[in-house]
């Protein structure tokens, strides 16, 4: 079986890479400009207290066993304590869980946008080469990868809010169907998902689902713009690439209709290459979380990082790297895998 | 053959560069693209103004009066003249402390321009440096140059960013440095999968043959030839580097509060004018993708200008 050694290979080769991302996270601690166990002293610590902390976090022992001892931890999510957001919580319980969710339901829906729309203006705009139409999509998928999205952020808060009065300008929900962490919801002690369009669904809450989704669209289209522009390119040259091969020409020289020759054959080995784009463009996409998270004012992992490296929080700090790695790196590894069934000949 | 090299020796020197630019394939089919020029336009327009900018506006007085009383117009006393709208006097409006924000904008092209250049030429050396060094050389060689770059890319790029300036400390030249360690590893990438095919050519052995040195070979023969595919993702990075940037500045890791920076501008429009005075946030949001947008109508002409071979090193 080819496919289960490419998967193989694939999980090795993600081995370096995971020491790698470790060590960098792990460097944030030890390079970081301030001394950990002062911060956590806090102002007007003594000497011998700021000692005594130290040996207390093992900050004393050698760089490699503290390694091993930081590598052991983070394997059962213990990211140690908060110095300054949460003093004394456990970074991971008290602060990560309740944050990650806000971020991945936005990447989600911000990537669903991109998908959604930047297939069919790829294909559209590679079936009518150019025409008008390919002209504007080329071009609009250009501007889409130039526009910053601390700028298209407030630029749609401003049209559709202020001017408009459409959508709302910030927070994930309205507030009387205010929430408190994923675990509380609406007085309801479950053990919800912490995405807000899923939590309101699973409480049968029709009302509160359509707020949600009503304050989900305006970043989700901001996120999404940067994913919309590259897929809707990568689509485009792909389907190009593809109409010119033989096994095209064998369909329509069997007489089969334009149409159904695009779509069956065409779209289908056309949207493997952009299975790729998706993947790699995923990084940029939780890039673009810290900032959409910034403009629309969402407390999710992005707003949580921003604030921990501000306050100094070192363990919050590493936590939220090692989080977003881990997560554009399991994508990643997710995609490349799919790739591979979907288009066997990579696996050689 | 003797006239061919006589030909070849008379177009050495200035006059053997303009010949091969006139007849380069490379510049007629970028020249012939006029997304690309649009490009070109844009960019020389935006270097234009930051010259402009950096001459006028900000060589005179001391540094801190960049801003305030020197370039803006200081009417911080006439409260009802804060945040006015753009009008003939002030084409871009007033903002939050009563500065005209169009001449800030203006000086915020220089600082864009500037610290972009710096960010993408020193990882361009960087990358071509570590690119072409681990094409040339063993596989350990290899191995270790391009894993370490593989934990690079890792990262999403402004979160390697963010976690670099948590580690280097805030300021505009520390996420300049932060900039520098997420886009070598791009470039890195890029070069050696183009030196790797230029290694491949027959004037290469012929070259070791003749007993050529590891350097020469190097700085003469392969960087020379991997050029064409640099270029174009210099051009592309230069828009992302800006933006990065501006992003770490608005998120307030890079310029300092008040400066001029679009970055800094967009931060301070969207926290204090965003409901209030539209103008503020979009003005420097404009100078920035228009920018940006130069950039990467020219870097996509120009990859569509590259021969195929060297096109497909780039992603």
């Amino acid at each position: 079986m080819a496919s289960k050694w490419f998967v193989v290979k694939r999980l090795l080769l993600l081995i370096p890479v995971l020491i790698g991302i470790s060590t960098v996270v792990f460097a944030i601690l030890h390079l970081g400009g301030n001394d950990p166990a002062a911060v956590m002293a806090g102002q007007g610590a003594s000497q011998e207290q700021i000692e005594t902390i130290r040996t207390e976090l093992g900050f004393d022992d050698p760089i490699w066993v503290q390694y091993t001892r930081f590598l052991s931890d983070v394997s059962q999510f213990d990211f140690g304590e908060s110095y300054v957001l949460k003093p004394g919580q456990p970074v991971w319980d008290s602060i990560l869980v309740d944050k990650l969710p806000v971020t991945i339901e936005l990447a989600i829906y911000g990537q669903l946008f991109g998908v959604l729309l930047g297939v069919p203006l790829g294909v559209l705009s590679a079936i009518k080469q150019n025409s008008l139409t390919d002209h504007i999509t080329r071009i609009g998928a250009l501007a889409g990868i130039s526009v910053p999205i601390f700028w298209s952020g407030p630029l749609l808060i401003i049209l559709f809010a202020n001017i408009l009065g459409m959508l709302p300008a910030s927070s994930r929900i309205d507030t009387q169907y205010f929430i408190e962490g994923p675990w509380v919801f609406m007085g309801n002690e479950l053990p919800l998902t912490g995405l807000m369009t899923i939590d309101t669904l699973l409480l049968g809450n029709i009302d509160a689902f359509f707020s949600a989704v009503e304050h989900l669209l305006l970043p989700a289209a901001v996120m999404g713009i940067y994913s919309m522009a590259l897929i809707s390119r990568m689509m485009r040259s792909s389907m190009l690439e593809v109409v010119r091969q033989d096994y095209i020409r064998t369909a329509r020289a069997k007489g089969q209709g334009q149409k159904i020759t695009m779509l069956k054959h065409g779209l289908k080995n056309a949207f493997i290459p952009v299975i790729t784009v998706i993947g790699i463009q995923f990084g940029t996409m939780l890039g673009g979380a810290v900032l959409t998270e910034t403009v629309f004012g969402f407390s999710g992992l992005g707003v949580i990082l921003v604030n921990a490296i501000q306050a100094g929080d070192y363990p919050v700090v590493q936590a939220a790297v090692l989080v977003f790695a881990m997560l554009f790196t399991l994508v990643n590894l997710t995609v490349d895998i799919t790739y591979s069934y979907l288009d066997p000949r990579i696996q050689q | 053959m003797s006239t061919q090299t006589q030909q070849r020796r008379r177009r050495r020197g200035i006059r053997g560069f303009i010949h091969r630019l006139r007849h380069s394939r490379f510049l007629s089919n970028l020249a012939a693209n006029r997304l690309a020029m649009i490009g070109l336009l844009i960019i020389t327009l935006m270097v234009v103004i930051a010259l402009y900018a950096r001459i006028f506006i900000g060589g005179v007085g001391p540094i801190e009066g960049y801003y305030g009383e020197i370039m803006g117009s200081n009417l911080s006393g006439n409260a009802e003249m804060a945040k006015a709208q753009p009008s003939m006097k002030y084409p871009f409006g007033l903002d939050g402390q009563a500065r005209s924000i169009f001449p800030r904008v203006l000086f915020g092209s220089w600082l864009a321009l500037k610290w972009g250049t710096v960010t993408v030429a020193v990882s361009t050396v960087l990358g071509v440096s570590f690119g072409v060094i681990a094409a040339y050389y063993s596989d350990l060689v290899d191995n270790v140059v391009m894993r370490t770059m593989d934990v690079l890319l890792a990262f999403p790029s402004l979160l390697l960013a963010l976690a670099l300036v948590s580690i280097l400390g805030t300021g505009l030249q520390n996420a300049v440095v932060a900039l520098i360690l997420v886009y070598t590893p791009r470039f890195a990438r890029v070069v050696r999968g183009a030196a790797l095919a230029v290694l491949e050519d027959e004037y290469i052995d012929a070259t070791i043959a003749i007993g050529a040195k590891d350097f020469r070979v190097l700085a003469r023969h392969v960087v020379p030839n991997c050029l064409a595919p640099v270029t174009v993702q210099s051009t592309l990075n230069f828009g992302l580097a800006i933006i990065d940037l501006a992003a770490l500045s608005f998120l307030g890791f890079g310029a300092k509060e008040g400066a001029p920076s679009w970055g800094m501008m967009l931060s301070a429009g969207v926290e204090n004018g965003l409901h209030s005075a539209w103008w503020w946030p979009f003005f420097p949001g404009l100078a920035l993708a228009l920018t940006v947008l130069g950039f990467n109508l020219l870097g996509d002409g120009m990859r569509d200008a590259l021969d195929p071979r060297m096109r497909d090193a780039i992603d």
